[in-house]
């Protein structure tokens, strides 16, 4: 079986010579179809480089990564990427700017309107498709480029810190809606996020990244029952897991 | 849209809204305006200033009035400069800019070159361009050019170079043609920056066309004030810098209309901001 992802003895030096920097790896590392990755550690492990590395956005130096069975080599069209500054482009409304995913490939977004539509509602901003994004809060505009980077039913997406800038609260409601667009469509997500809480709840495995050069220190498989709502989060089997990583990330001298 | 009528009860007609706004702001601004030309008007009097220095407001726009035919046809002469130049600036410096945001070849010549040529006064060459090519409307109309060429070439160059690199990845994720790249992001993300490059050039346009004439003209508000101030007529002179000073509110104002008109989102962001 091909993993959907895979990467094999993956690394990237910035630079060369006396000025080069190992931002990252090398890594081993399959991800299965359908599965729900986080990559956890600290700022400047490298895992916005790996993101790029796999979205074909950047090359890798040494290793190779395969999306589907097929060599990145290139950018990939049939991924879907989202960061922390979100992509929304400021003169057009927020059904413009997931049009924009649309037109970009061609596509016709009059034809793609249902799917717009309920990308929408799915997460909470019908009712918001004519507004500009700077009417917008910082969540709802996170909630708006979601929409964006999923509009094309991408079999893989990728999410940089999405909720990075976020407060606490905001995060906690679109971490529920992500979760349900998640178990909907089943795509394979890839998500990088600096909380452990966030990382045990959303996904099927836990990647923990050791500090600069990054790399995959363990792979944790989180064994929660779906979805992942409140009783979960209270469990104390969630507890264990958040505990675990901890326990980790202490030992790498950082918490 | 939740507009101001709903903020603030509304006192007269709907037109009366955004002048009543507008007041309300700007009334300090208007009284010391006010105030500024009442004190000239009095005091030519007070200190007995002789005519052949200063007239008083009033006695300007008597003067005016008399000599409106000539002021108008004048006003003309330059403003035609100073928008064929601006155009022509535009037209050619947006395109190089673009040339040169995208061509590593041009961003290691023409474009230093024309960084250390911004350094040097544009206007230094006027003197040249009247010896070599004479009085009429092309020497002035050059000398337009170069003033307002500079700063829209410089900001055209800053706005097609500086799209975020996220967006910039989201447009290479999507495998887009560089074509439609460009017309649905990179020209709209650019318009901004180049708007500040079109403003400033607007306000540069009348300048160029007045020292132009200064140096050589036998029409046009430049050689009005300065034949005026050679006769001793300062309420002419006057009269003259009035109009210009309409003339350069005029093309700043079609210019920010024009702002308003292509890329309203981004003054609605910049009075949010
Ligand atoms: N274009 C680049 N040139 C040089 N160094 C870079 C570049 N991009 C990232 N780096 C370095 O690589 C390391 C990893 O960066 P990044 O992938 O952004 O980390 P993270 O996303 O985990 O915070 C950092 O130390 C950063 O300074
Ligand atoms: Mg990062």
């Amino acid at each position: 079986m091909t993993a959907a992802v895979q990467l094999s003895n993956v690394s990237k030096t910035f630079g060369a010579g006396a000025d080069a920097v190992h931002a990252f790896g090398p890594v081993d590392l399959a991800i299965e179809g359908g599965a729900f990755i986080s990559l956890l550690g600290p700022s400047g492990c490298g895992k916005s480089t790996l993101m790029l590395m796999i979205a074909g956005l950047l090359a890798v130096s040494d290793g190779e990564i395969r999306v589907n069975g097929e060599r990145v080599s290139k950018p990939r069209t049939d991924i879907g990427i989202m960061f922390q500054d979100n992509t929304l482009v400021p003169w057009r409304h927020v059904e413009g700017n997931i049009a924009l995913q649309l037109e970009l490939r061609g596509l016709d977004p009059k034809a793609n309107q249902p799917k717009i539509d309920e990308l929408l509602k799915s997460v909470r901003l019908e009712g918001f498709a004519h507004r500009m994004p700077h009417e917008l809060s910082g969540g709802m505009q996170q909630r708006a480029a979601f929409c964006q980077a999923l509009v094309h039913d991408p079999k893989t997406v990728l999410l940089d810190e999405p909720l990075g800038k976020l407060d606490a609260m905001t995060r906690e409601s679109i971490r529920n809606d992500l979760q349900a667009l998640w178990m909907q469509k089943r795509p394979t997500v890839v998500f990088v996020t600096h909380s452990i809480e966030e990382a045990v709840q959303l996904s099927s495995r836990v990647c923990v990244v050791t500090p600069r050069p990054g790399r995959i220190d363990r792979v944790i498989d989180i064994d929660l029952p779906w979805p992942r709502d409140l009783a979960v989060k209270r469990s104390a089997r969630f507890a264990n897991y958040v505990a675990d990583i901890q326990g980790i990330f202490h030992g790498f001298g950082i918490l | 849209m939740a507009s101001a009528s709903s903020e603030t009860a509304r006192l007269g007609p709907r037109w009366f809204d955004p002048l009543s706004r507008w007041a309300a702001k700007s009334w300090m601004f208007v009284l010391f305006f006010i105030g500024f030309f009442l004190f000239w008007e009095v005091s030519i009097d007070l200190f007995q200033v002789p005519r052949y220095i200063l007239n008083k407001p009033s006695e300007i726009l008597l003067a005016s009035r008399a000599d409106l035919p000539r002021l108008l046809e004048y006003t003309y002469v330059t403003g035609l400069e100073a928008i064929i130049g601006y155009v022509i600036a535009i037209a050619i410096a947006v395109p190089l800019g673009l040339a040169i945001a995208f061509s590593s070849i041009l961003r290691r010549t023409i474009y230093p070159f024309f960084v250390s040529i911004e350094m040097t006064p544009k206007i230094a060459f006027a003197p040249l361009f009247i010896s070599w090519l004479g009085f009429g409307l092309l020497p002035k109309v050059i000398i337009v050019f170069l003033v307002c060429f500079f700063p829209i070439v410089l900001n055209a160059i800053l706005a097609f170079s500086s799209l975020p690199d996220e967006l910039d990845r989201f447009c290479r994720s999507t495998g887009a043609h560089w074509a439609r790249v460009f017309w649905k992001v990179r020209l709209p993300a650019a318009m901004p920056q180049c708007f500040v490059g079109f403003k400033y050039a607007a306000l540069n346009a009348t300048v160029g066309a007045t020292i132009a004439e200064f140096i050589g003209s036998d029409q046009g508000l430049g050689f009005y004030i300065q034949i005026s101030t050679g006769n001793m007529r300062p309420d002419l002179a006057f009269a003259g810098i009035f109009l210009l000073t309409l003339l350069g509110l005029l093309m700043f104002g079609l210019v920010t209309a024009a702002e308003r008109l292509l890329i309203p989102w981004h003054i609605s962001v910049r009075r949010n901001a």
